[in-house]
């Protein structure tokens, strides 16, 4: 995905529409911060979630973090790929390293994250 | 924070820095999977340069010591290393300790960075001690070719050095003390040099294609691997040697803070023990993870992180008695992690120990 189409949360999770449905990840940022991944816990597929709800498990060499949902909406496909190798998404975090796809997002909160330029200037107050 | 000499050698090097119980150490360089992978199969070099060091002679300062202590020094074999613990007076743990005895008089300590004020108060209080810290600084060169490649830059004490056996000796020119031994439960060496040779030796080392800088989030998963305990988070000064797995390094037949006390516990057997522990697939127990058996809290995790070597999450946990045996299986964490108790080191395939052939 390119990173300038897509949305952000200030969790550093991106989210991006592809052939009609919502694909989510975590930011370069946020996997540089982390460090090497090493186990990523997905969501049910079906399962219906709300925004700002604990969707998925990120866990490095250094800590655990959990993946919130940046929009409410269905999980309706999840990365199986992660589970061997949860190192794409420190190298490819906005592409093979996707996590987990939504479906009848609310389109009202998609609109209320951050654009590309916005979560640039988030992420460099953070650093 | 302070920084070592070898910080502006990472700088160089595209490391990423953390702070460790106050300096700048290099967290990673090409990333701690990577680190950890390659130390298991070639070289990698570690900077410890914020860790204490100590020059203690004669044999009232070594005894007035080793009382500090559960080990016997003045018993040590010249030449030898003894792992052992520095206790307070009630034989709690105020940091885990290496002694090298150099020759019948003297003995070289190495201490951690996380305690080394209050262990460098207690140690420079004896009478012939001093304290070489500041002016030293230590590379640990670990895996299984580091010998191979300290031989071919002419490190000839590397061809004799057992496991655990230490010399003063030079390298590269510099005059140096070098022990066998380290943090990875790989074939390694710890090189203490003068702090101004530091970045000659390091680079040096970094010449050799086999030879990868690694920093702390490395040697944390290396050392977690191998069931090696972390100061000050594996145990502390409330943490008697006997629950923290350091049972076998005890020399009971000296006075040492805390004996009698440890002496009831051992007879009663009604004290928590430290154990290695591994999880099911990759998810990791973590630091601080309550643990349970059928239910009911056991103990706590005290150090845990994924295994790259063993494909598994894996820790250290302290556990109540009951749950202390191997093969106990344990549940851990907020989402009931599976943890089973294994024998120490969790990854058995460390080559520390290999023995050498000489005329190699």
């Amino acid at each position: 995905m390119n990173p300038e189409s897509l949305r952000y949360s200030d969790e550093y999770e991106w989210i991006g529409e592809s052939n009609g449905v919502y694909v989510v990840g975590i930011t370069d940022f946020a996997q540089e911060k982390l460090g090497d991944i090493t186990y990523v816990e997905l969501p049910a597929v079906g399962k219906k979630i709300a925004r700002g709800e604990e969707a998925a498990i990120v866990e490095s060499v250094k800590a655990a973090s959990d993946v919130f949902a940046p929009v409410s909406g269905t999980v309706i496909e999840v990365n199986y790929a992660l589970e061997n190798d949860p190192g794409l998404i420190n190298r490819d975090p906005f592409g093979r390293g996707w996590i987990f796809k939504l479906d009848g997002i609310n389109q009202k909160e998609y609109e209320e994250l951050m654009s590309y330029i916005a979560y640039r200037a988030f992420c460099q107050g953070e650093s | 924070m302070k920084k070592t000499p070898l910080f502006q050698a990472h700088e160089a090097k595209g490391a990423k820095f953390a702070d460790f119980a106050g300096w700048a150490l290099p967290l990673q360089f090409s990333g701690a999977l990577n680190e950890h992978l390659h130390v298991r199969e070639q070289v990698g070099i570690f900077d410890c340069s914020h860790m204490g060091e100590f020059l203690v002679t004669g044999k009232p300062a070594a005894v007035a010591l080793g009382s500090l202590t559960v080990a016997d020094l003045p018993g040590l074999s010249p030449g030898r290393c003894r792992y052992t613990a520095l206790l307070n007076e009630s034989g709690g743990i105020i940091d885990d300790i290496v002694v090298l005895r150099l020759d019948e008089d003297r003995y070289f300590v190495v201490t951690n960075a996380g305690p080394l004020d209050q262990v460098r108060t207690i140690l420079t209080a004896i009478p012939g001690v001093e304290d070489l810290s500041e002016h030293t600084a230590k590379i640990d060169v670990q895996g299984p070719l580091a010998r191979e490649v300290l031989l071919r830059m002419e490190g000839e004490w590397a061809r004799q050095l057992a496991y655990w056996t230490g010399t003063e000796t030079s390298f590269l020119g510099i005059p140096c003390y070098v022990t066998r031994g380290g943090y990875t439960g790989e074939l390694g060496y710890e090189l203490f040099v003068p702090a101004d040779s530091a970045s000659a030796v390091w680079n040096a080392l970094l010449d050799h294609q086999e030879v990868m800088p690694c920093g702390l989030a490395a040697r944390d998963t290396l050392r977690t691997e191998v069931s090696y305990p972390l100061s000050g988070q594996d145990f502390g000064p409330e943490t008697t040697p006997l629950e923290a797995g350091m049972e076998r390094f005890i020399h009971w037949d000296h006075p040492f803070p805390g004996r009698d006390r440890m002496i009831q516990m051992r007879e009663s057997g009604n004290y928590n023990r430290l154990v290695a522990v591994i999880s099911e697939d990759r998810r990791a127990p973590r630091h601080e993870f309550e643990v349970r058996l059928n239910g009911k809290r056991v103990g706590e995790v005290t150090s845990g992180t994924f295994g790259p070597s063993l494909g598994v999450g894996v820790g250290l946990a302290r556990v109540e008695p009951s749950a202390a045996a191997t093969d106990t299986r344990l549940a851990a964490g907020p989402r009931d992690l599976n943890l089973t108790v294994v024998s120490p080191p969790a990854y058995k395939k460390g080559t520390c120990r290999i023995k050498i052939n000489t005329n190699e």
